[in-house]
């Protein structure tokens, strides 16, 4: 009975996500799967004129580099170690093919096992970082391999490298062509991997935290272990490459794995389009046009043609950046799309949403000192579900460092947090959002420009997914599937409260600034709170947005949550508040209902 | 002792060299908040020009130039680092400061392989020997002084001095000049300084150039020491940026000075100074470069952290 019912719900799942896959196959899955077969086929159309192992060394490169793509492309972030990370899983490999008799995939992965660690490492190193230090650091890493390749012949094999031995693949004979059209597959899957990616929770909070830090801390997007995660993930990709090429190199070469490999692999993810699944195996078949020139300029001028080739890669990258960094496939699908009507995303189903948090969260004397100066000095207060609280005060008396101080971006001298039953001290912001407390920031820079307005309120939601890792979205589980659909519900309910829902597939950097303050609260409301923390949202407001502003504050209050915010607008105040904080001084003083400030 | 007195002296002159190239790095992150990553390829540009000018592509017939013609080359040097320093900048960093990390890192990149790949064209032989822009083979026995038992290369207090004169130039230049106090308001608040009147684009553009040409300038008068390649420039830029890294892009004579720790650091490991552990030479350009990450890791750099 209980197998029957299980065999109907797998039945039904698989037809749910054949359905899924036909709604989404697109243009861009056409192309991809052309784009795929092409290089399956590349090797029989060329033949001659292009060697074999030269065709799968530049497949492995792919493979490489579209791992990269996840740092860069999805993460924003500039990763300069891809090379290292192809050095390691080459050399790691090399060793273990030489010292043992492991089957030849085995100890290519293994060495994409170690390459992945040093990755771990490195992305830990960096987790906190700002772009500067992580251009750096990964940087010295790349240099850190390389010079360390060769000045450690135990380590390289010296000037002469470590001879491979070579072993069956996957039952072949591992000839150039069995070479290329695994490296190709695994492209290939690499590819859909990272398209998975972007399109689910994962990409999303990277972009998010890509494009600004501030807003999707303050949102609970956990970005230190995203990017870990995400150089993990390049660097085993790297690593895969690194020890399955150096297979058919047959010699793993010390000085081959240095800062240009690095920096090719940068050229080709930049040229090819960073975001863009295919880019950086565009991006290298670019690369590899390049080589030919090169050779065809070399033979001209009668050098060799590695000296023109760094060369005409940097001005390739160079022209790519002037032009407004136009990369290829990005490029060509906007032109595409001007041609074909984008169509309209069908609308989020009905599902009933989540229970609301109700908790009250209590403030009990706290505190925070600057050096001398006691910036909050024993605040305490009360906010109950179904409220709004006011806090006023002039510029200085200390409103936004108690509203960090609840949600944990300053950490407070004394004084304790309590939401419900919960102890909020030693929590970071992203557990308190778990907990249920949110904030927005008083910027209006502080949003995500190249997301749409959904897409915003979905970083949010993506707070309350349980099962949005990036293994269960890469093969699209059951459970994550219809997680997907909440999420939405989420999103799109909190975008209707701030009257945003029409404008839902709108790019967020088209709307105006009241519209990005509305905005960046349904991206808090989203994250399902029981306590919302707004800062300034009515600066600059016109009288309308004024008035949409306390219709959204009333509903909020009927929704059940308890709402602080700290405000200049005194009408806005007296309008929806039903608690006012004065501070002066670090101090809760006596509201005078008459008072101007 | 002798050892000792040798070690100190050959890692001064190698430092020397590294010190100057942290003040460019240190100088180049604090007024546009980038790191340049082209400043070592620049460096060896500035180099390669001045042998061209001086002494021209084929190896050389006699160990010094003319000293008119050395000028002329290291002229000439410095107006190349400085137009395709600027140039640089105007290219691949002032679009992207503030906005895009990866554009302005992916330019600066493409630039240095760009000067060396030209580089390599110009210059196809392995390794180039410049001339002595001194005779120093005239002083002492052969170019060698002995102290305190040690063989000491008349070049290494060339190159000392010549480091620390630039420094110490460069130092009064930013004290004392209105292009210095220019450089300062850049540094504190680029925006307010472009309030009052300061050309912020041009003196930065500026100091992109001058940071690779006065580097290029100590790398002349050390390279003689020892066969000098086109990607040695990078290498140099390399240990500028730890040295530069190891004082947090701090003050100018900070990095200078971490620069000449660096030097004696990788002399003293070098020749086994410290200790007769066997194998530990092969660590010396590894142990820094460790160092450096695990510092850029753990300790804030000098910029504000953004909160929020």
């Amino acid at each position: 009975m209980s197998t029957q019912t299980a065999a109907v719900r797998t039945g039904t799942a698989l037809r749910e996500a054949v359905a899924t896959a036909r709604r989404s196959w697109t243009d861009t899955a056409t192309a991809g799967g052309a784009a795929f077969a092409l290089a399956a086929v590349a090797p029989f159309v060329l033949g001659g004129l292009i060697a074999e192992d030269t065709l799968a060394s530049g497949a492995y490169l792919a493979l490489a580099a579209t791992g990269l793509g996840l740092c860069v492309g999805l993460g924003g972030v500039p990763s300069l170690a891809q090379g290292a990370f192809v050095g390691t899983g080459a050399f790691v490999a090399a060793h273990v093919l030489r010292h043992t008799q492991l089957p030849a995939e085995l100890c290519a992965l293994i060495g994409a096992v170690a390459a992945a660690a040093l990755g771990t490492a490195a992305g830990f190193a960096v987790r906190s970082l700002d772009s500067v230090r992580v251009a750096v650091g990964t940087w010295l890493l790349t240099w850190l391999v390389a010079l360390g390749l060769g000045a450690l012949p135990w380590l390289s094999g010296g000037g002469q490298g470590l001879v491979v031995p070579t072993r069956r693949l996957f039952g072949l004979n591992p000839t150039p062509l069995v070479h290329y059209e695994l490296a190709v597959i695994l492209t290939g899957l690499c590819a859909l991997a990272l398209l998975a990616l972007r399109r689910g929770p994962f990409g999303l909070d990277l972009a998010a935290a890509a494009q600004h830090r501030g807003a999707a801390a303050a949102l609970g997007v956990p970005m230190e272990r995203l990017r870990v995660g995400a150089f993990a993930a390049s660097a085993f990709v790297g690593g895969l490459a690194g020890g399955l090429a150096v297979q058919l190199e047959i010699v793993a070469d010390p000085t081959a794995y240095g800062p240009l490999l690095s920096f090719e692999l940068l050229v080709a993810v930049l040229v090819g389009g960073a975001a863009a699944a295919l880019g950086p195996g565009v991006g290298v078949i670019v690369l590899g046009l390049i080589a030919l020139a090169a050779r065809a300029l070399g033979a001209l001028a009668g050098v060799s043609a590695s000296r023109f080739q760094p060369m005409l890669e940097a001005l390739l990258l160079l022209a790519v950046l002037t032009t407004g960094g136009n990369a290829i496939v990005p490029g060509a699908i906007r032109a595409v799309r001007r041609f074909r009507r984008v169509p309209a995303r069908p609308a989020a189903r009905a599902v009933m949403p989540a229970p609301k948090r109700r908790e009250h969260l209590r403030a009990e004397g706290l505190v925070k000192r600057f050096g001398p100066v006691s910036a909050v000095d024993g605040v305490s207060f009360e906010l109950h579900p179904g409220t709004v609280t006011a806090l006023i005060g002039r510029n200085g008396s200390g409103k936004t460092t108690v509203l960090r101080l609840l949600s944990g971006t300053l950490p407070a001298d004394a004084g304790a947090v309590r939401l419900g039953q919960h102890e909020l001290a030693g929590l970071t912001p992203a557990e308190r959002v778990h907990a249920g407390l949110v904030r927005t920031l008083q910027s209006r820079r502080a949003f995500f420009s190249e997301l749409t307005v959904l897409e915003h309120a979905l970083v949010g939601a993506n707070r309350t997914r349980r099962y949005g890792g990036a293994v269960r979205t890469v093969v699209s589980t059951p459970l994550h599937r219809a997680e997907n659909r909440l999420a939405e519900t989420r999103a799109v309910a909190a975008l209707e409260t701030v009257g945003l829902a029409a404008d839902a597939d709108r790019q967020a950097g088209e709307l105006t600034g009241s519209g990005r303050e509305r905005l960046m609260i349904a991206a808090a409301l989203a994250t399902n709170p029981a306590v919302l923390l707004i800062d300034e949202a009515s600066a600059g407001a016109a009288p309308e947005e004024l008035e949409l502003l306390k219709t959204i504050f009333i509903d909020l209050k009927n929704q059940g949550l308890a709402v602080l915010l700290v405000e200049h607008n005194l009408g806005l105040v007296r309008a929806v508040t039903d608690q006012v904080l004065e501070l002066e001084l670090g101090r809760v003083v006596p509201h005078k209902p008459n008072s101007r400030l | 002792m002798s050892l000792a007195v040798q070690v100190v002296f050959t890692g001064l002159s190698a430092g020397a060299v590294y010190g100057l190239i942290a003040i460019g790095h240190s100088l180049i992150y604090r007024l546009t908040g980038i790191v340049h990553f082209a400043l070592g390829d620049l460096v060896g540009l500035g180099a390669f020009v001045t042998l061209l000018v001086a002494a021209g592509t084929q190896p050389l017939t006699q160990e010094t130039v003319s000293g008119g013609r050395m000028a002329l080359g290291i002229l000439a040097g410095l107006a190349v680092c400085v137009v395709v320093g600027a140039g640089g900048y105007f290219a691949v960093v002032q679009p992207y400061v503030g906005r895009s990390a990866i554009g302005w890192v992916a330019g600066t990149l493409a630039l240095g392989f760009a000067i060396r790949a030209v580089l390599d064209a110009a210059f196809s032989r392995p390794a180039y020997v410049f001339p002595d822009p001194i005779p120093f083979r005239r002083i002492g026995n052969d170019g060698l002084v002995t102290i305190l038992g040690a063989q000491i290369h008349v070049r290494a207090f060339a190159v000392i001095g010549v480091a620390l004169l630039t420094a110490g130039i460069a130092s009064w230049v930013l004290q004392r000049t209105s292009f210095g106090r220019s450089l300062r308001a850049i540094a504190a608040d680029a925006e307010g300084a472009a309030m009052v009147g300061v050309r912020v684009e041009r003196a930065r553009a500026l100091a992109f150039g001058l940071a690779g040409g006065i580097a290029a300038l100590a790398v002349v008068v050390a390279a003689p020491g020892a066969p000098f390649e086109t990607g040695s420039g990078a290498l140099l830029g390399l240990k500028g940026l730890v040295a530069a890294v190891l004082v947090r892009f701090g003050g100018l004579w900070s990095a200078f000075a971490a620069g000449l720790a660096l030097g004696v650091f990788e002399a003293a490991i070098g020749t086994g100074l410290l200790g007769h552990v066997s194998g530990l030479a092969s660590y010396r350009e590894l142990i820094p470069l460790l160092v450096a990450i695990v510092l850029l890791a753990v300790r804030p750099l000098r910029a504000r952290e953004v909160v929020e």
